[in-house]
């Protein structure tokens, strides 16, 4: 059995009033991509921001490489090695892109090896290093979006967790995303998903949960779940058989 | 009516309105990462005009030479100040609380100068006050220039400090959205602790050089935070580098203000400019687009 990254446990969240998790638990191997699916508002991205340190969870718990990590501090979180690439993913815009990197390395763990990091960011992303001087704003959709996973990775994470890394993207992008996420797990990288397209996130995704207005109401592996009539039926519909022709 | 006296006009306004720039420039700093008007800046600015008159008056310092040992000073009560008072309200949502925090600072600080200092004016004389330089037959007092230079001078160190340290980048990225800041593993409160570093710093800075030009009072705190507040609205607020301009072009529109109009008229032209630029232009003259909720 491989080692348990992170670990939630039945963990509770609310918005005021309104309880957005119920009793949620999700386990993430090291070096797997799992993915997170459901409909808008199924509570993914709260579980993220939970981890995250962005919401607070009333009950349940949270372990990261082996200690507790509920309710810490988000910027304490990263420093144990989670890096959140939130949903829209909240550049700098008036920052360039240099910046916006230099800050995802911002911890001094990860401002130590700044420089390695950078290299292997502009590597993975040749466009970034033509446009490290340009406003991160001035970029186009898709390479905001690779910025965003780049600025992440500069942090060194053991955990990468991705929140709707697709979304608003062309077609061409999205395949973009999907295989870099593919590359990026082929180099060790472990990968926690939000995905609304739900048919690329499961086909990519060793293991995947799906939560229902707040709920975990299936899991499995994604090839498992793909297949799931259910599954299909619920959340990919017409789509996947269009696709398949 | 002569050319020089036109450029008399313009000298005056670019000299004393650098001095409600630096101190836009705090302000613009503060309201960055605390999303609030920190209105005690010109209570601050007061009271270091007092600290400066009392370093000349019991110590014979300089007043110049004052701003050693003032700007550290300021730094460090700007940090003690967050930590102390506004650490605990900049985690909560509504902005009100911080607000409110900042007003009650304001009316502590000028009452406790009216308790220490009395309500008459005071002014800080040296040798050089009364010194003026005539070129091409223009005024200028050497005070003046010298405050001229002086927050220039600090205008630029802020600048190369946001610019080339990666705490001022992320003082700059805090102030354009914080939570993705902390997602970066910065703690917000070292952000909003340097960035009131800074604006206390600049109100120390502008004190001083205030001190040296006229005589001043507790009550004028509130006039100084108004004109930097105006001067923030010019040059678009959240805009460091805009609040400097809209510093000296309030400066400037004072002074063609009370030249062509009169004098009484400077405060309520300001004001009416002020009204205007926030109906007209809310991202202000310099900015580009504003974000509408």
């Amino acid at each position: 059995m491989a080692n348990q990254l992170l670990e939630v446990n039945g963990i509770d969240v609310s918005y005021g009033d309104v309880q957005a998790l119920w009793d949620v638990s999700i386990k993430v191997e090291e070096g797997t991509i799992v993915a997170l699916v459901g409909a808008n508002g199924a509570g993914k991205s709260t579980l993220l921001k939970t981890i995250s340190g962005l919401n607070y969870a009333a009950k349940g718990e949270i372990i990261f490489s082996g200690k507790p990590l509920k309710n810490l501090k988000p910027q304490n979180i990263v420093d144990r090695g989670i890096m959140h690439v939130p949903e829209g993913r909240r550049l700098f815009a008036n920052l360039t892109v240099l910046e916006n990197l230099r800050l995802g390395a911002y911890i001094p763990r990860a401002r130590a090896s700044f420089a390695e990091s950078l290299e292997r960011a502009f590597t993975l992303f040749p466009v970034l290093q033509n446009r490290k001087n340009q406003k991160a704003g001035s970029l186009s959709g898709g390479e905001q979006q690779m910025l965003a996973i780049a600025r992440a990775l500069m942090g060194r994470p053991k955990l990468l967790m991705l929140d709707e890394p697709s979304l608003g993207l062309s077609p061409i992008f999205v395949r973009t995303i999907f295989e870099l996420i593919s590359t990026l797990n082929e180099q060790k990288a472990t990968i926690l998903l939000v995905e609304q397209n739900i048919n690329q996130a499961l086909r990519i995704a060793h293991q995947a949960y799906v939560l229902k207005t707040g709920k975990i109401v299936m899991s499995g592996a994604g090839s498992e779940l793909l297949e799931n009539e259910e599954v299909r039926k619920a959340y990919i519909g017409e789509r996947i058989r269009r696709r398949q022709r | 009516m002569s050319f020089r006296l036109i450029v008399q006009v313009l000298v005056n306004g670019v000299l004393f309105g650098t001095t409600y720039g630096i101190a836009a420039v705090g302000l613009s700093l503060i309201f960055g990462t605390m999303r609030i008007i920190f209105l005690a800046q010109g209570a601050f600015i007061i009271f270091f005009a007092y600290i400066s008159y009392w370093l000349l008056t019991l110590l014979g310092i300089d007043p110049y030479l004052s701003l050693l040992i003032v700007i550290p000073v300021s730094l460090l009560l700007g940090s003690a100040f967050y930590y102390g008072i506004f650490k605990e309200a900049a985690a909560i949502e509504d902005k009100n609380i911080s607000l409110l925090l900042a007003v009650g600072l304001m009316y502590l600080v000028e009452n406790i100068m009216l308790v220490v200092w009395s309500p008459d004016p005071r002014s800080v004389v040296t040798p050089y006050t009364t010194l003026v330089f005539r070129p091409w037959g223009i005024v200028v007092p050497f005070t003046r220039l010298t405050a001229l230079f002086i927050a220039i001078l600090a205008a630029v160190c802020v600048f190369i400090f946001l610019k080339r340290t990666l705490i001022g980048t992320a003082v700059r990225a805090a102030s354009e959205d914080m939570v993705s800041t902390t997602l970066m593993g910065i703690n917000p409160n070292w952000v909003n602790a340097v960035a009131f570093a800074i604006g206390i710093g600049l109100a120390g800075v502008a004190g001083v050089t205030l001190a040296t030009i006229y005589p001043f009072d507790p009550s004028y705190g509130f006039v100084f935070a108004i004109k930097a507040l105006i001067a923030l609205a010019l040059g678009g607020i959240g805009n460091v580098y805009g609040a400097l301009l809209g510093g000296i072009m309030l400066g400037l529109i004072e002074s063609l203000g009370s030249f062509y109009i009169g004098g009484g008229w400077a405060d309520a032209i300001s004001y009416g400019v002020f009204l205007l630029v926030l109906v007209f232009r809310p991202q202000g003259l310099f900015g580009g687009s504003i974000k509408k909720a």
